[in-house]
């Protein structure tokens, strides 16, 4: 069990930093919340299910993490972004505003729509993970990206005019 | 904007769509003013500058010092093999190895003068 719990976080440890580092939006915190995933995962049974299952059960896991510590920090707002503003470059500006224009949505929404656009799962899958439909899980993702695409209408509108990467699923 | 365009989300997201109500979607300005942005939006979401911290805390200095300690591990080796190879050659030469055996010349030896075969 404990080889596979290895495996199964070895698999998916990059995207649920990814995941974690929009949803927190701290590299230190999505690092201790990745941790903290695989020491949930070794202490427990992995559904015996086919993989979109186990991605599913096991970004569950992770979204009840983010859940629980943006609760902790409603109790204990943290400070340490609002430091050191003149230090950060053009790239980290867009990555905070992203940060917040994310922290303002719903907790559902953001979720559905993180773990469809940094982590690469089907609608299917992240229903599962957030207990939603698949219907519900394109609407929600919809309407994250109505109000992302309005937070964000001048880094999208500088992103326009330089050469993009391949785009895709990353699934 | 309408929610008729949650299409172009499906479309973008490589799940099912009805293709119909996309072409009617993408026909407005509006529909395909939103597909460029949520393109873009994929971008800015998925590009990170955090990415490059790797999750297990790799510091790029830790790497050139352990390619540095490397480089001088090797030097050593070779500067100290070569100091080593230096005393032993000069062993070797001050003092020639005593005989193990004598060799015994034949009976019937003669010398035979210089320029001169048999």
């Amino acid at each position: 069990m404990a080889a596979d719990a290895a495996a199964l976080f070895a698999a998916h440890q990059h995207r649920l930093f990814k995941y974690f580092c929009r949803a927190v939006g701290q590299v230190d915190t999505a690092r201790d919340l990745t941790q903290d995933v695989f020491l949930r995962v070794s202490r427990t049974t992995i559904p015996v299910a086919g993989d979109g299952e186990v991605r599913a059960w096991l970004f569950q896991i992770a979204r009840n993490l983010a859940l629980d510590h943006h609760r902790a920090r409603l109790r204990r707002p943290d400070l340490s972004v609002l430091t050191h503003e003149s230090a950060r470059s053009p790239s980290q500006e867009v990555d905070l505003a992203v940060n917040k224009a994310l922290a303002a949505l719903a907790d559902l929404d953001r979720d559905a729509f993180l773990m469809r656009e940094v982590v690469g799962l089907s609608y299917e899958e992240i229903g599962k993970a957030c207990g939603l439909t698949p219907d519900a899980v394109r609407s929600r993702i919809h309407r994250a990206r109505l109000q992302l695409r309005e937070a964000l209408a001048g880094p999208i509108a500088t992103r326009q005019t330089v050469p993009m990467r391949q785009s895709g699923r990353q699934a | 904007m309408s929610d008729t365009h949650e299409v172009i989300s499906a479309f973008l997201d490589d799940e099912r769509f009805d293709s119909t109500v996309l072409v009617e979607a993408l026909s407005e300005p509006a529909g395909r003013d939103l597909l460029i942005d949520l393109i873009a939006l994929r971008h800015l979401t998925q590009t990170d500058s955090k990415d490059a911290h790797v999750l297990n805390d790799h510091k790029p200095w830790r790497s050139s010092l352990r390619a540095l300690v490397a480089v001088a591990a090797v030097l050593v080796g070779l500067v100290g093999g070569y100091l080593v190879g230096e005393r032993r050659r000069d062993v070797t030469m001050s003092a020639a190895p005593p005989a193990t055996r004598v060799v015994q010349s034949p009976a019937a030896w003669q010398d035979i003068p210089v320029g001169r075969t048999r």
